[in-house]
């Protein structure tokens, strides 16, 4: 009789519900909203977080689309004695190397100035934009929340063999504190990358390397937060009513996990754009006369007595990234978990 | 207590083994590099080739080059520099150990210094002005890292130099005490940024505790409870967090190392990648994770002391 009751279901229950969706259409004011929409109406509320935000997309369709519009705007010149006509596809190019205007002052040809070796500023600042976002795109969005979603569910949900070998590879990884991973990789394959990829190679080198050091951290969190799920009583509901493993994960898990994933990674940005500052810093990333922040930081750190401006431009606006990340960060952690502000 | 320590002993080996064989499989991997005919230079003859490829034991399978490696790590031997010949890599990196220890500490300590109080007065005036001020200073600190803050202070230098205004100096680290100022304080901020807002966010946990609101209901004065109920409590979790924290000294050290010309590890290590000297690359790899465990090590110890609760886990 039980059974039946089961597989039968009585129309009551139907009736119920066509009687709230009526009531709901009668009261247009009473919807509520979803969760998504409250955070987002949160983040809206904070100021620093939408203010770095704005300033982050200006900087980012900057370097997109100013750059190519920049390379066409200016006259072509006449250089030594009047053998060579160069156009601003050439000297507003950011690797474009002309020893007659080193370290120029900003002007009309060249908005910012020239740096050491006579390289437009304004257009490796924009390059080296493009560099950081490069880098944060395949390292955070890529290999940091791919590979951390795929093996931390996967793990914490199924545990056993993978679970294990997840734990391994992430304590190997954390032995190494730091770049000190990076640092080792890539010093020693920088040349291997050079000959192989070109001049690109190095960039695409610190891309894997920092991603490959980055992606258990966030394996390990994504772990815990299935594990914690999966004990949930709603998640128990489903299986038994006959919810296959993967249905479970993909439409209880991971939109219950996203929301964190976002947070963690936003925050993971920063700290990659700042690593792959470190790493074209100290001669590991990216080769001249390529561009990337800190690369044009190292560069100018000899001159800055004279030509501080060279100096001051690529760490603001390294400075200003960074931040913008940091506060977003924040930002969105506060947007979606209220309790977490104080 | 013994078991505890004898089991964080056996940890530092694993990592030690872990550390080292990637670093040497890393090695042994990366193309394009023959030591042997590099050290040579022009005097390469079959005959001087074979012998010094014999005395650098690279004549050997890989698993005999990786056992002697760990064998003389065992003994505090990093083995021979492909760059100089006849010198060690314990000849760069040994007198390099101290300083980088005496770098890292400081900033450490300082870090300590000047975090935790902060957050914890940031806690206390929660949601005030000096709470918010305060914490975005911290935040500026902890985002943005010394690379960037070197170049603006070297041009504030250049301001004061114009104008004959006292300086500190901007290269060097033995030549005396102010040499050592500038790169403790920049190598102190990330992790004073990172303790400041771990310790606002204990403190405000703390001061919601039911053994904050008796000890608030019995009377005692707010300097009391916050002293001696709340402070107290809320260091025990902070020592667990200078563990995580040592991985921005190790970044930080590089590039400070670097532009300030201090003959550390760090430093070690990119001139070792410029001179394609990968034994010592790998040397200063192994010592800098090897004292990195050694740090957590005694921070957990520290932390079993100050907590017992945590040995019995």
């Amino acid at each position: 009789m039980d059974t039946d009751r089961y597989l039968e279901p009585d129309t009551a229950p139907t009736q119920l519900t066509q009687e709230y969706l009526m009531e709901e259409s009668l009261e247009p004011g009473l919807h509520s909203t979803s969760p998504w929409r409250d955070s987002f109406r949160r983040f809206l509320r904070d100021k620093r977080a939408v203010g770095a935000l704005v300033l982050l997309a200006i900087f980012i369709l900057a370097s997109l689309f100013l750059l190519p519009i920049y390379e066409h705007i200016g006259p072509v010149i006449s250089e030594r004695h009047g053998f060579v006509h160069i156009g601003p596809a050439k000297y507003h190019s950011p690797t474009y190397v002309d020893n007659l205007v080193e370290n120029a002052p900003a002007s009309s040809l060249h908005w910012l100035g020239t740096n050491y070796a006579g390289q437009d500023i304004f257009a490796r600042l924009l390059a080296g934009i493009q560099v950081s976002l490069f880098v944060a795109v395949i390292v955070v969005g890529v290999m940091d929340v791919g590979l951390g979603i795929i093996f931390g569910v996967l793990a914490g949900y199924y545990g056993g063999i993978l679970d294990t070998l997840l734990a391994r590879f992430t304590d190997l990884i954390f032995a190494f504190p730091g770049l000190l991973f990076a640092v080792l990789v890539t010093g020693l394959f920088r040349q291997a990358a050079l000959d192989r990829f070109g001049n690109d190679g190095p960039l695409y080198l610190v891309a894997i390397t920092l991603g490959l050091t980055i992606w258990p951290q966030m394996a390990r969190y994504v772990r815990g937060q299935t594990l914690s799920l999966k004990e949930q009583q709603f998640i128990e509901a489903s299986r038994t009513i006959g919810t296959s493993s993967n249905q479970i994960i993909l439409r209880h898990i991971l939109p219950n996990i996203l929301s964190l994933i976002f947070v963690a990674a936003t925050l993971d940005i920063s700290g990659t754009i700042i690593n792959e500052g470190v790493l074209s810093l100290i001669g590991l990333g990216v080769q001249a006369p390529g561009s990337s922040l800190g690369l044009m930081i190292q560069e100018s750190l000899a001159n800055i007595p004279y030509f501080p401006m060279e100096a001051i431009l690529p760490s603001l606006t390294l400075t200003i990234i960074v931040l913008a990340f940091s506060f977003i960060g924040d930002g969105l952690r506060d947007a979606f978990d209220p309790r977490s502000k104080d | 207590m013994l078991r505890f320590f004898l089991r964080r002993l056996i940890g530092l080996l694993f990592v030690v083994i872990g550390v080292t064989f990637v670093t040497y499989a890393m090695g042994y991997l990366a193309p394009n590099q023959d030591p042997i005919a590099a050290l040579l230079g022009q005097h390469n003859t079959p005959q001087a080739y074979a012998t010094l490829k014999h005395e650098y034991g690279l004549d050997k399978p890989w698993y005999i080059q990786y056992g002697t490696f760990l064998l003389n790590l065992a003994h505090g031997n990093l083995g021979l520099s492909y760059r100089y010949p006849g010198q060690s890599v314990n000849d760069f990196i040994g007198p390099a150990i101290a300083i980088s220890i005496q770098l890292g500490l400081s900033a450490l300590i300082l870090a300590l210094v000047l975090g935790i109080p902060s957050g914890i007065i940031a806690a206390l005036r929660a949601n005030t002005w000096v709470d918010t001020s305060l914490m975005s200073v911290m935040l500026f600190f902890y985002a943005v890292p010394a690379f960037v803050i070197i170049p603006f202070y070297q041009v504030l230098i250049d301001i004061l130099v114009a104008n004959n205004l006292p300086t500190l100096p901007v290269q060097g680290w033995s030549e005396g005490l102010t040499y050592k100022i500038v790169p403790v304080v920049i190598l102190a901020l990330t992790s004073m940024g990172y303790f400041a807002r771990i310790s606002r966010t204990v403190m405000l946990e703390v001061l919601r505790q039911d053994y904050v609101r008796t000890a608030r209901s019995k009377g005692l004065s707010e300097r009391r409870v916050i002293y001696l109920h709340a402070f107290r409590n809320a260091l025990l979790p902070l020592l667990s967090v200078i563990g995580p924290s040592l991985a921005f000294l190790v970044s930080g050290a590089f590039v400070i190392e670097d532009l300030f010309n201090i003959p550390g590890v760090g430093g070690a290590a990119i001139q070792a990648v410029a001179n394609r000297d990968w034994p010592v690359l790998q040397g200063t790899v192994v010592v800098l994770a090897v004292a990195v465990v050694i740090m957590n090590i005694v921070v957990d110890i520290l932390y079993s002391v100050a907590d017992p609760r945590i040995r019995i886990q």
